[in-house]
């Protein structure tokens, strides 16, 4: 029940309250800076996918606020299932237009994947062919760094990163994300 | 209806901006401008200190769902907003307003996100209050407060 309600938010938000770019420049756009990334760290893709983390970072701690305003979202998730199914059905679907599929929950409740069938990053994208970055470069590993620090924001501390992706071969795109701890809120300093 | 005055607080606690709509002769009296600007400084800190305890209490007493929402004084009201994100936004008014939980909102979605949080050159963290003040944000709080008076 809750995972409808939350298809129905996402939905009703991305008609309604989202402005909409042209597809191929956000393809364009991030490829240009995968690339330029690849060639300032002369293919050191390790470097590649810890830079392309950290840039998600930066951008999830602000793109928090905006997913907070346009969903109108007045209270936290209950668990950490709640908050899988509002990243999938509500994160990705107003900010790209797509809803992963999540999956492979730990029994413990704290690590899911997110599987994507379809990638608005990745479309035209072929990896370079020298060998190594079919094996090291994580192309999409910005949306580990957006989810890192959006919910960071909302207090919850996680680890993401890539598992396997359609570009190196693999059958599917998937996303593991685990959640670290909750952190506590901060209290005023004390007075003197 | 009048507004008194307006604070965000950040989730460091830190007041990032306030405001004040009264006439300066009434908030400062005749004690010079910078006990005047220790006073305020003081205020919000006080202003934080009182919200946050009632918000912890509240959440004691009626679950984790469970918002503070405005409390009254003979004097005056105190409107209380907190985002998931923990910035607080807080209003005082005359006793007469209703609920401003929907105008504290509109701040936040309208002006904060739009103005502050989008605003590429400003900061993320808000130190000190830094990349607040911006004449997009000042302008806007303004008019849109006039405009419920």
């Amino acid at each position: 029940m809750a995972s409808s309600k939350a298809s129905r938010l996402g939905e009703e938000v991305w008609k309604t309250r989202m402005d909409k770019v042209n597809a191929e420049l956000v393809v364009l756009t991030y490829g240009t800076i995968v690339a330029q990334l690849c060639k300032d760290f002369d293919s050191d893709y390790v470097e590649v996918n810890k830079q392309l983390d950290k840039m998600g970072y930066n951008i999830g701690l602000r793109l928090i606020e905006d997913y907070l305003a346009k969903s109108n979202t007045v209270r936290r998730c209950s668990n950490f299932r709640e908050t899988a199914e509002m990243i999938a059905k509500v994160g990705f679907k107003i900010f790209l237009n797509i809803t992963p599929t999540i999956t492979n929950w730990t029994s413990d409740g704290k690590q899911f994947s997110l599987v994507f069938d379809e990638n608005p990053f990745a479309d035209f994208v072929e990896l370079p062919d020298d060998g190594r970055a079919q094996d090291e470069l994580w192309y999409s590993n910005i949306l580990c760094g957006v989810l890192r620090g959006a919910l960071e924001m909302v207090q919850m501390q996680v680890e993401a990163h890539f598992i396997s992706d359609v570009l190196r071969g693999n059958d599917t795109t998937e996303m593991r994300i685990s959640l670290i701890r909750y952190i506590d809120d901060e209290l005023p300093p004390e007075d003197d | 209806m009048v507004v008194y005055s307006f604070y965000i607080f950040d989730r460091h606690t830190e007041c990032i901006y306030s405001k004040s709509w009264l006439p300066p002769a009434h908030s400062g009296a005749a004690n010079g401008t910078t006990t005047t600007a220790k006073s305020a400084a003081d205020d919000a800190k006080l202003i934080f200190g009182t919200v946050f305890s009632l918000r912890n209490m509240v959440r004691k007493l009626g679950g984790d769902d469970d918002a503070f929402v405005s409390y009254r004084t003979a004097h005056y009201k105190l409107h209380y907003y907190e985002t998931a994100s923990n910035l607080r936004l807080v209003m005082l008014t005359d006793t007469a307003t209703l609920s401003m939980r929907n105008v504290l909102h509109q701040i936040y979605i309208n002006l904060w996100v739009e103005y502050v949080v989008k605003n590429p050159l400003s900061p993320v963290e808000h130190k000190g209050g830094a990349g607040v003040r911006n004449e997009l944000f000042e302008l806007g709080l303004d008019q849109f407060i006039r405009g419920l008076m």
